[in-house]
């Protein structure tokens, strides 16, 4: 064979470039080992300190109102007579369930729809694309608001997530749809069509490798939007404000006036955890999608 | 023996129907590796997609059909209606462009093996893989390693290694040397011949480079604006040639020593929409006569195994 040495020269190392390439994988970048630690921070106190407390921080008139920060109340308490510490641990944890619970809601039925509607095409593509457009239209934010007064107080804070759920999976189809779009008029898919394969399995292991760095970013970014949202419907108190969440907590607060009281950890306390989930969160994502272009080769 | 039926393959379009291929009769006998060659946009394309039975819109097949001379395990016989079951194990394809018909995000390994019947030991399928690129002249790492990581060579090699594991009777190569230089090229062809001569399979190979007909091509089959116009081996269709369509492409290619000017064939191929009558070829035709310009050429034979559709091949017997 004439190119045998040329051939036999070039491979010099497609195994050893993919170890380096997999030890790059594990040093993580900056932006994704920071954004994690924050998480993790949040995520694993506001989940586990719950259990060493019999305390319900809902409750009010538990403790003294309005004691500054002590050993005992590491915030203080509030004017119902809640601990401050705990309502915050507990509105992180109930936001992050919230959160991710949506978000694997969302991202699995707009991975489904766009991946299907994007590869399978035709009027299945135009039916389920004119339901998904119909919902991008429609304003999200004061429709919330005028099902959130519709329902309020009648409500239990899961509604909230279903309501969330079901305005906020069509961005990600599109997307997701717009990208199933491009790959499935590449050459690779119709060599996959052309070995027999059929068009889900198509789908799952042609195209989806292909979306699955989108999804996780996605994934975490609908976190973002289901906490964001929620919280803003609590702070105009349209949500169960019963229910500790950082939108709820930062709804009483103003509603009994904190900062005029002087009870500045009552508010402060909840501004300052939401902006760290959301650093946290927007650093794991653009992190993680630095990590994926790196794997890639910077292509 | 592969038989091609009268095939007329026709797109649908916005503007109506247009023939792509038109009337295409011909019978190949097997273990011959079939150049087919021609300008843009003459149906090589479209045949090959016949040939593979990938028949979906916008084209169709308006008539005729491919007996491929093969049966299933069943003992039927191998048509376009079944030839989509057998994709792959009794008939291959090999790209153009082995770039995009890898998926850049999946290993070579995973590629290989991700449509195999579920049932399949992937493991020593895998091993068998590995022993079969080495014979293709790869080191067996490359299947662990991305496209991107890989020379044009090396991919094309991989594409002919995937197409031929599992022994087709048939392979279509549509222009699969186009996007490597030269010597690659050549590589690549030395393999495919030599896989060829080892599996006996029949090899369609499309491509508008003579020479790398005149290297590879047992049988030449010469097509102009959707028609076959000329068939025979490819000594005949080189050295005596009978269509003027192929001698005028083949004196247009160069050879060493020969410092003539080159003429190209003047005018371009008619355009499939028009009403087309008599000989396809007449307008641009030296030899074009007032029969020519009125009634089809039928295909010919005008030597044992040499055909032509033209009114006056015999001038050139």
């Amino acid at each position: 064979m004439t190119s045998t040495t040329d051939v036999k020269n070039n491979v010099a190392t497609p195994a050893t470039r993919a170890d380096t390439g997999y030890r790059q994988r594990l040093r993580l970048n900056l932006r994704l080992r920071l954004g994690l630690i924050i998480l993790a921070i949040l995520a694993i106190s506001s989940f586990t300190l719950p259990f060493f407390t019999d305390v319900n921080p809902s409750e009010q008139g538990t403790y003294m109102k309005n004691l500054s920060p002590s050993w005992e109340h590491p915030l203080g308490t509030n004017t119902q007579g809640q601990d401050i510490f705990w309502f915050l641990i507990f509105s992180i944890r109930n936001s992050l369930m919230l959160g991710i619970s949506v978000s694997i809601f969302v991202t699995i039925i707009s991975t489904l729809v766009g991946l299907s509607a994007g590869y399978i095409g035709g009027w299945y593509e135009r039916f389920v694309m004119l339901i998904t457009d119909s919902f991008i239209t429609i304003p999200v934010f004061p429709i919330l608001i005028v099902l959130g007064a519709l329902v309020r107080g009648r409500t239990s804070f899961w509604v909230v997530g279903v309501l969330l759920v079901i305005f906020g999976w069509a961005w990600g189809a599109r997307t997701v749809r717009s990208m199933a779009l491009s790959i499935r008029e590449r050459e690779f898919i119709n060599m996959a069509r052309f070995s027999g394969a059929s068009t889900f399995d198509i789908i799952i292991k042609e195209v989806f490798p292909y979306v699955y760095a989108y999804m996780v970013v996605g994934f975490i970014n609908t976190i973002l939007f289901a906490i964001n949202t929620e919280a803003a419907l609590a702070v105009i108190g349209l949500s169960k404000v019963e229910v500790p969440t950082l939108g709820s907590i930062i709804f009483w607060a103003l509603n009994y006036n904190a900062m005029f009281v002087g009870q500045y950890t009552w508010i402060v306390a909840p501004v300052v955890a939401t902006v760290l989930l959301f650093l946290g969160l927007f650093l794991t994502s653009t992190g993680y999608n630095e990590l994926y272009a790196a794997r890639r080769g910077q292509s | 023996m592969i038989k091609l039926n009268n095939i007329v393959a026709t797109y649908t379009t916005v503007r109506g129907q247009v023939d792509a291929v038109d009337g295409v009769d011909l019978e190949i006998p097997s273990g011959t590796v079939l150049g087919i060659a021609g300008e843009s946009g003459c149906g090589k394309s479209t045949l090959l997609k016949v040939l593979y039975g990938d028949i979906t819109y916008p084209l169709s097949l308006s008539s005729g059909d491919v007996e491929y001379g093969i049966q299933d395990a069943q003992g039927v016989e191998i048509t376009t209606r079944n030839i989509r079951d057998h994709w792959f194990r009794r008939i291959a394809y090999i790209p153009q462009s082995s770039m995009s018909s890898l998926n850049p995000v999946i290993r070579i390994r995973r590629q290989f093996v991700d449509f195999l019947d579920p049932d399949t030991d992937r493991a020593q399928v895998l091993e068998q893989v590995r022993s079969y690129i080495q014979q293709l002249d790869l080191p067996p790492e490359a299947l662990d390693a991305y496209p991107h990581q890989l020379s044009g060579g090396m991919r094309q090699r991989i594409m002919v290694a995937m197409a031929t594991f599992f022994h087709p009777d048939i392979i279509l190569a549509d222009e699969p040397t186009t996007a490597l230089d030269v010597v690659v090229q050549k590589g690549i062809l030395l393999l495919l011949a030599e896989i060829q001569e080892e599996m006996q399979n029949t090899i369609f190979f499309v491509s508008h480079d003579m020479g790398v007909h005149y290297q590879i091509s047992h049988k030449m089959l010469i097509m102009y604006a959707a028609k076959a116009v000329e068939y025979g081996d490819s000594s005949d269709v080189f050295g005596r040639s009978l269509h003027p369509y192929t001698k005028l492409l083949t004196e247009s290619l160069p050879t060493i020593g020969d410092d003539h000017l080159r003429q190209g064939v003047a005018g371009r191929p008619p355009s499939l929409w028009d009403e087309l009558h008599g000989c396809r070829f007449a307008p641009r035709c030296p030899l074009a006569t007032d029969i020519c310009r009125s009634v089809e050429p039928p295909m010919v034979e005008y030597r044992p195994a040499h055909f032509a559709a033209c009114h006056h091949a015999d001038k050139n017997l």
